[in-house]
């Protein structure tokens, strides 16, 4: 009875669950959805004013606000997105203990908003690197496999301990946390090059976080070839251990959260 | 959507064919549920290691149903009855698919439309028209589907003028009748209702009770009440659930005079 996990029953509920997410996120705000582009790029001046023009990070690298501004907006979308994910089933708890429908619905129709703004942002971004001077290449393409990529992990993610936090609500502060810590151990407002000069080990281990080789890898292709990838920092198979980080979270995700979902209903 | 829209069309009608070929709307058979409660602050991390280390359990098992079993045939009005606790919610719970039981099975022929609590998932953010979209969807309508019942909703419900204004606008009583118009129009092949029978002001009532009278026979519909007037009223037949088992079955008398002995 079209029970099945991508039943079309099933995605007509999350067209639905998409759709007033994103008709309810922006009410009663005058500039409406404006703000999904609006509020990175004032998140961005404030990192430019503070760390390009006060403490004068990156001037050596070329394009360092196109640079910076790559960084928060992938930041962003991997916090919001997460964020989002991992708080949703508590969130819509009141339609989970009276309605039968799979509980992953709840998790992605939740991150759809943080998609829209980063395709948007994705946009902003190309614009500003276009007035910057960047030369468009072929290699712009690779940032769409780069941003699935970076979706699998935040749903991975969300699924993970979003089904761990029906639990333990402790699950969600920990990881405020944690993304805390992480900001600051990705290279998103200094530059990687700053700690390369200093120990290339640091770097390379730095640069086995997904999120910190995903944001290098769109550097490397949006901005310029000399942005410092895994790739090239560690070789072919120290390199694919972040994409492999990422495959292992999402499976370990999805696996985790069917088997618990089950009870969502008693437990939430 | 055109495409998904015809192969959700074409899976209801193949699974209203099959409901219509059973006799049975429904079949339950040994039916076990037991919960977990837990017994001081289990919650959070914290208290589930301190508990871990102590070798406290931190939950008490509590059986809800202990072995129910019954049949409802198609078309029939089922009432269930019993006091306070007594795993009547549990049991329409698990036969909306929304609790997995322990053990024993369940079977449904057709597709069962739950309505637990009138109105779940309404947003007063969002239109009356957009809620009643938005309603279905949760319930496993299709946007094609709800074109189709549309009207009909609404005109129960007699809000025909307000449907594109904001639900956080509507008067309390517009809110449970629009959500109580869809719970009734919904074309389900088996109709869920708990303890959420007559809404509004009396002549809304009155309209009610006349519909749901001519729904005899037509329309398979389960009824979890404590009214025992309504049970009379429109059950062809009920059952009484005391401590999750079934004590009593059969002609809606009968069982209602049963329940009333409860308190003797």
């Amino acid at each position: 009875m079209g029970k099945s996990l991508f039943g079309k029953k099933n995605r007509v509920l999350l067209a639905e669950l998409i759709k007033t997410d994103f008709k309810l996120r922006y009410q009663g705000s005058v500039l409406g959805y404006l703000w999904a582009v609006i509020k990175p790029l004032l998140m961005f001046a404030i990192l430019y004013v503070v760390f390009a023009k006060v403490l004068r990070f990156g001037d050596e690298i070329p394009h360092y606000p196109v640079y910076l501004l790559v960084g928060t907006v992938l930041w962003n979308f991997f916090n919001e997105c997460a964020q989002q994910g991992i708080h949703s089933i508590e969130q819509r708890g009141d339609l989970i203990r009276k309605l039968s429908f799979p509980k992953y619905i709840v998790v992605v129709s939740a991150t759809s908003t943080a998609v829209i703004n980063v395709l948007i942002n994705i946009c902003v971004v190309i614009v500003f690197a276009l007035l910057n001077g960047v030369v468009p290449s072929l290699s712009w393409l690779l940032v769409l496999p780069l941003l699935v990529e970076l979706y699998l992990l935040a749903l991975g993610i969300s699924l993970l301990l979003g089904a761990m936090n029906i639990k333990f609500r402790d699950v969600g502060s920990i990881w405020e946390v944690l993304m805390q810590a992480m900001f600051y151990a990705v290279p998103i407002i200094y530059p990687l090059s700053m700690v390369m000069n200093t120990s290339i080990l640091a770097a390379k281990i730095i640069m086995l976080n997904p999120v910190a080789q995903i944001i290098q890898d769109v550097r490397w292709s949006l901005i310029t070839h000399e942005a410092a990838t895994e790739w090239a920092l560690s070789g072919l198979a120290w390199g694919l251990v972040s994409i492999f980080i990422v495959i292992v979270v999402f499976i370990l995700g999805v696996l985790y959260f069917r088997k618990k979902s089950k009870y969502f209903a008693e437990e939430v | 959507m055109k495409w998904s829209e015809k192969y959700l069309k074409r899976m209801r009608e193949k699974a209203h064919e099959e409901a219509l070929a059973n006799e049975n709307a429904i079949e339950v058979r040994d039916l076990y549920k037991s919960f977990k409660l837990p017994t001081e602050r289990a919650w959070g991390l914290k208290q589930a290691i301190f508990n871990r280390l102590k070798g406290i359990k931190g939950f008490t098992k509590q059986e809800v149903l202990r072995g129910i079993s019954f049949d409802v045939k198609r078309g029939e009005f089922l009432g269930i009855v019993g006091r306070n606790g007594s795993g009547k919610s549990t049991l329409l719970k698990v036969l909306s698919e929304i609790y997995v039981p322990d053990s024993g099975s369940v079977n449904v022929n057709g597709t069962l439309v739950p309505f637990i609590e009138l109105g779940v998932g309404f947003n007063p953010e969002l239109t009356g028209r957009e809620n009643v979209y938005l309603n279905g969807a949760l319930l496993g309508f299709s946007n094609k589907e709800m074109d189709e019942m549309f009207d009909d909703i609404v005109k129960f419900a007699e809000l025909e003028q307000f449907m594109d204004q904001k639900l956080k606008n509507y008067s309390s009583g517009m809110q449970v009748r629009l959500a109580f118009s869809i719970a009734i129009r919904a074309r389900g092949d088996i109709l869920i209702l708990d303890e959420v029978l007559a809404v509004g002001d009396a002549a809304f009532q009155e309209k009610c009770n006349d519909y749901f009278k001519s729904l005899h026979g037509n329309q398979t519909v389960i009824l979890v009440t404590h009214d025992m007037g309504n049970v009379e009223k429109f059950c062809d037949r009920a059952i009484l659930i005391e401590n999750g088992k079934i004590t009593c079955e059969g002609k809606p008398a009968k069982v209602t005079k049963a329940y009333m002995k409860l308190w003797d």
